[in-house]
């Protein structure tokens, strides 16, 4: 592999990890392949420094830059998962640059100064060669990239990451086709009834906050932002220090950290501070409510509530209360709207976001049932809540629910790497802990008091979506 | 093939916007989701996942490529007739968590000349009540403990899928047993099932990337192929005139253990599991073998289909053929190989060309399906906007020409070989990955050992025999195109 030898001699970074471990011990440690551990790492000049241990996950800092890295250990496989997350997202997006955030993250797949098609060393085809499972994502806070491979293939997929942090290529004529595949990503979603309704409903909900706009963009900004405006937030947000490298699975950490060290290193501070978002999100003072219709044969209709930030206490008990109202069979909603024929699904979840959030109750109506039942019914359930509290049997199901889930992620390293992405999307990382030992002292009365605190009807936004004939099928 | 997924409704993820995956929608809607089960059985080794206890050991001998096959997942893997199941267990090194995958056949096909509505409402009736307990019974004795236990009805086969902690797979594997052996069509629920059953087939009309499947389907199988779909017309008119006792027969009829296969992988002691099937499934008799077909697809011949559907903004095509070969004829590995190089992942041709070079799509891949049972079929499958849909399909065809006809080079054969082995490698780090592909294995016909033989009936791979084998099952002067959404006019024009 051409690509990782010509890495190696790029950077002949080296690091001290402050807290764990001595250098000669380090002069001693094997690496994977890739690396040539003894005679690089004896040229020390990072400096890593261990922020906490929880549970088994440590943070470090590189003090030169700011870029934090969390690493979870887990040899029970030969594969690592490797996700770093920029604390950018179309949160960071105003009017004009709607969807940069996610124009940006095809971007980064067209080719930096290192690694790029032409060369044969772009991040495809080093990925595909080595069968890593990857991809990016971008979310209202955050744009992750990511990747589940070999652990020997973990150093040069690092240092292609590496490369496109500060040196992406960004020309027009990638914009301009990349443009035209997130313009048929943007007419996939509009096909498609949920997405429609949902983006109605939060840009009813959101009226100053940046959540307004849907993570991919409208569509005139899709089309024509320039390229210029695209350099620019990539500038302003793609730094070290607006970023957090996760690392899970099978690796020693001093060799990980090396490696981190030897790619990113590299790279300074960013110039300027990161932008901070200082728009909040006006009190809402009466119910809204938007429909959408198009052809289709089913209706269905959410209900939004706006929630506290995702670190706010309140997201253990709303846990609680989604549990109770919406999952599985057992659900209070199920069995008010879906047993009795009236809901080809029903669901009750809480968005936790870096700023205000969204507590989302919605159903799929069965045929013949109207939205002004389906509506009327999934509202009592939430009075009744209110009114009668919940039972403690229905608390403690959600709590083995939420056990069982702790197992079901260690199933593997990309859920770990993908959980971690998005708490630390949204402020803190140690919600992934924090948050089960939290669910596991929630009340019966702590669920009530988030449906009689959070759950108000002049707070929600209600959407409708209402199907138009098309091609009648049965009757 | 009406694949039920009692999906929970975790809406966890919605707001991404992904690069190459799906984007995932407000509503957990996805109920029915026609062809997933399909897909899957058919996507090649590239992207099936296998994962293994002795997981660091195989991948060392995978990566040897050279080295004589040795029976390293067969050696871990206990294979036992138990009470008439054929049952796989595969202890794994992960803490607490069990996986479970099954089959047996009673899918779609098996409506033969009855109602085709039947076979997915018998499956849909499982978790609806048993003679033991009602569903609200078994969903607590589940959910109290976050186990899950779920039924899927496709083409051949009802589908079991369960995940527990390792302290609740007795209660797990008891319940399942219950489900299929005693169901309890409490006439209540039937018509609750019927209404959603339905409901969900309603919900597809509007599906463009179901309509596609569905029209290429009956386009290319005859009626009677068990890999033909049924119309969602034909699916809602049986559900409407259903009874109760089509149900109850086909049950008696298709249900047992005859050629029932559970796969057990994860924190499990084989001695445990064994006794725990024998306990739970003594006694059952009965069963049907898979269907094979008897009548062959018809001779090739290019045509078009067009479902047209009002205020669609992204078309979905597909563009393919039967390709007479089943998952493990001799011609199909090399022909999978192939079709990865044209149409798997982003440096697969098509992505490569129509995708990242043109910008054309969000998607465009490239795969054999539906060949577990039966000879499969050979698609393209693509989305473009109303207005690229003719350059977008002009392009598909160009690159599928120039696939067919050059073949593929040296090159790109060793790399798929390269990216084959470290899929393997990545798919060894879950029990749902290695219960997947177990269970794949069997119903493909093969032995266990398959697995370990695979990675150098890879390696051995020419490009004579890939390129020979384009040449020999397909001809994209003879495909189907099948186009859904809101055409344009010119697009509606037939194929000359």
């Amino acid at each position: 592999m051409a690509d990782v030898s010509r890495r190696e001699n790029q950077s002949q970074m080296s690091f001290r990890i402050r807290a764990a471990w001595p250098l000669m011990v380090l002069a001693l440690v094997g690496s994977s392949p890739g690396c040539s551990p003894a005679t690089a790492k004896a040229g020390v000049s990072q400096d890593f420094h261990k922020v906490r241990s929880v549970g088994d996950i440590e943070e470090y800092r590189l003090q030169t830059n700011g870029l934090t890295i969390l690493l979870a250990r887990d040899a029970s496989a030969p594969v690592v998962s490797f996700n770093i997350t920029y604390r950018v997202g179309s949160r960071n997006e105003v009017t004009g640059t709607t969807g940069a955030a996610h124009l940006l993250e095809h971007l980064m797949f067209k080719g930096s100064n290192q690694h790029n098609k032409p060369d044969g060393t772009s991040l495809d085809q080093y990925l595909e060669r080595v069968g890593a499972g990857y991809n990016a994502s971008t979310s209202p806070d955050r744009t992750n990239y990511y990747a589940t491979l070999g652990h020997d293939h973990l150093d040069g997929y690092i240092a292609i990451e590496a490369d496109r942090m500060r040196h992406l290529w960004l020309r027009e004529e990638d914009r301009s086709a990349e443009m035209a595949v997130v313009r048929n990503e943007f007419e996939r979603g509009k096909n498609d009834p949920g997405t429609l309704l949902w983006e109605e409903v939060m840009a009813a909900t959101y009226q100053a906050s940046p959540y307004h706009h849907p993570t991919i963009g409208w569509r005139s900004d899709i089309e024509q932002i320039p390229i210029e405006k695209i350099r620019a937030f990539y500038d302003t947000y793609y730094w070290p220090n607006n970023a957090t490298v996760i690392v899970v699975g099978d690796f020693e950490t001093e060799d990980v950290l090396y490696t981190i060290g030897k790619h990113y290193g590299a790279y300074p501070r960013s110039p300027q501070p990161i932008p901070k978002i200082y728009t909040e999100e006006p009190e809402q003072s009466g119910a809204r409510r938007v429909t959408v219709k198009r052809p289709g044969q089913l209706g269905s209709l959410m209900i939004v509530h706006k929630v506290p930030d995702a670190r706010n206490d309140d997201h253990a008990a709303l846990t609680v209360l989604d549990g109770i109202l919406g999952a599985g069979k057992s659900a209070r909603l199920y069995r008010a709207l879906v047993d009795t024929g009236l809901a080809l699904n029903v669901w009750s979840d809480t968005f936790g976001l870096h700023d205000s959030s969204v507590h989302i109750l919605g159903a799929e109506l069965a045929p013949g049932a109207t939205h002004e039942q389906v509506e009327r019914i999934l509202l009592a359930e939430v009075e009744k809540i209110k009114r009668d509290g919940v039972t403690a049997a229905e608390v403690d199901r959600v709590k083995q629910q939420t056990l069982a889930k702790e197992a079901y992620r260690r199933d593997g390293t990309a859920g770990v790497a993908a959980v971690l992405s998005e708490y630390t999307a949204v402020g803190d990382w140690t919600l992934y802990r924090r948050l089960p030992s939290q669910i596991a002292k929630v009340t019966s009365a702590d669920v009530q008091r988030m449906a009689k605190n959070w759950l108000d009807e002049d707070r929600g936004t209600t959407g409708w979506y209402v199907p138009k004939p098309n091609k009648e099928i049965g009757s | 093939m009406t694949t039920i997924f009692c999906a929970s409704a975790g809406m966890e993820g919605f707001w991404r916007k992904r690069r190459g995956g799906s984007y995932r929608i407000p509503i957990p809607a996805q109920v029915f989701m026609r062809y997933e089960t399909s897909k899957q059985k058919a996507s090649s080794f590239l992207r099936n996942t296998i994962a293994d206890p002795a997981a660091k050991v195989f991948v060392l001998i995978a990566l040897s490529f050279a080295s004589p096959a040795q029976a390293v997942i067969a050696d871990q893997v206990e294979r036992m007739s138990v009470a008439g199941v054929d049952l796989i267990v595969y202890p794994t090194a992960v803490k607490q968590v069990v996986t479970i995958r099954g089959a047996l056949p009673a899918g779609d096909a098996f409506a033969g000349q009855g109602n085709l509505a039947v076979p997915t409402l018998t499956g849909m009736m499982l978790d609806h009540g048993t003679m033991k307990r009602d569903k609200y019974a078994i969903a607590e004795l589940l959910e109290d403990v976050g186990a899950s236990v779920t039924f899927n009805v496709d083409g051949q086969t009802l589908g079991i899928q369960a995940k527990s902690l390792k302290k609740d797979l007795p209660v797990v594997i008891s319940l399942i047993a219950e489900q299929l052996r005693a169901p309890a069509f409490s006439p209540v629920e039937f018509e609750l099932v019927r209404k959603q059953f339905i409901g969900a087939m309603k919900g597809q009309v509007e599906n463009v990337g179901y309509r596609t499947s569905e029209a290429f389907s009956r386009a290319v199988f005859p009626v009677g192929h068990p890999n033909r779909s049924p119309s969602l017309e034909e699916l809602i008119a049986a559900a409407q005139s259903v009874t109760m006792a089509e149900v109850k027969a086909f049950h008696r009829q298709h249900y047992g253990p005859l050629h029932m296969t559970l796969v057990v992988v994860g924190d499990v002691d084989a001695i445990q599991v064994k006794r725990e099937v024998a306990r739970g499934f003594k006694g059952w008799q009965g069963g049907v073998d898979y269907l094979v077909a008897t009548d062959a697809p018809a001779p090739l011949s290019a045509g078009e289909e067009a479902v047209r559907l009002a205020e669609k903004t992204s078309v979905s095509i597909l563009l393919g053929q039967p390709t007479g070969l089943r998952y493990r004829d001799t011609d199909a590995l090399a022909l999978r190989v192939g079709t990865a190089i044209l149409g798997s992942g982003f440096t697969g041709r098509l992505m490569a060309t129509i995708r990242d070079k043109e910008g054309m799509t969000y998607g465009i891949n490239a795969r054999m399906s539906d060949d577990t049972f039966n000879d499969g079929s050979w698609t393209i499958s693509a989305t473009f906007a109303p207005q690229m849909l003719e350059d977008g399909v002009e392009s598909a065809r160009r690159e599928l020409l120039r696939w067919w006809s050059a073949g593929v080079t040296q090159k790109e054969l060793d790399d798929r070989k390269q990216n084959l082995i470290g899929s393997f490698q990545v798919g060894l780090a879950t029990t749902r990955g290695i219960a997947d592909t177990l269970l794949q294995t069997v119903l493909r016909g093969y032995d266990i050992g398959w697995l370990d033989r695979y990675p150098e009936a890879v390696a051995a791979l020419t490009r004579e025999q890939v390129n020979a084998a384009i040449r020999e099952h397909l001809d994209p002067h003879k495909m189907i195109l099948v186009k859904a959404g809101t055409l344009p006019e010119k697009a509606l024009m037939p194929a000359e």
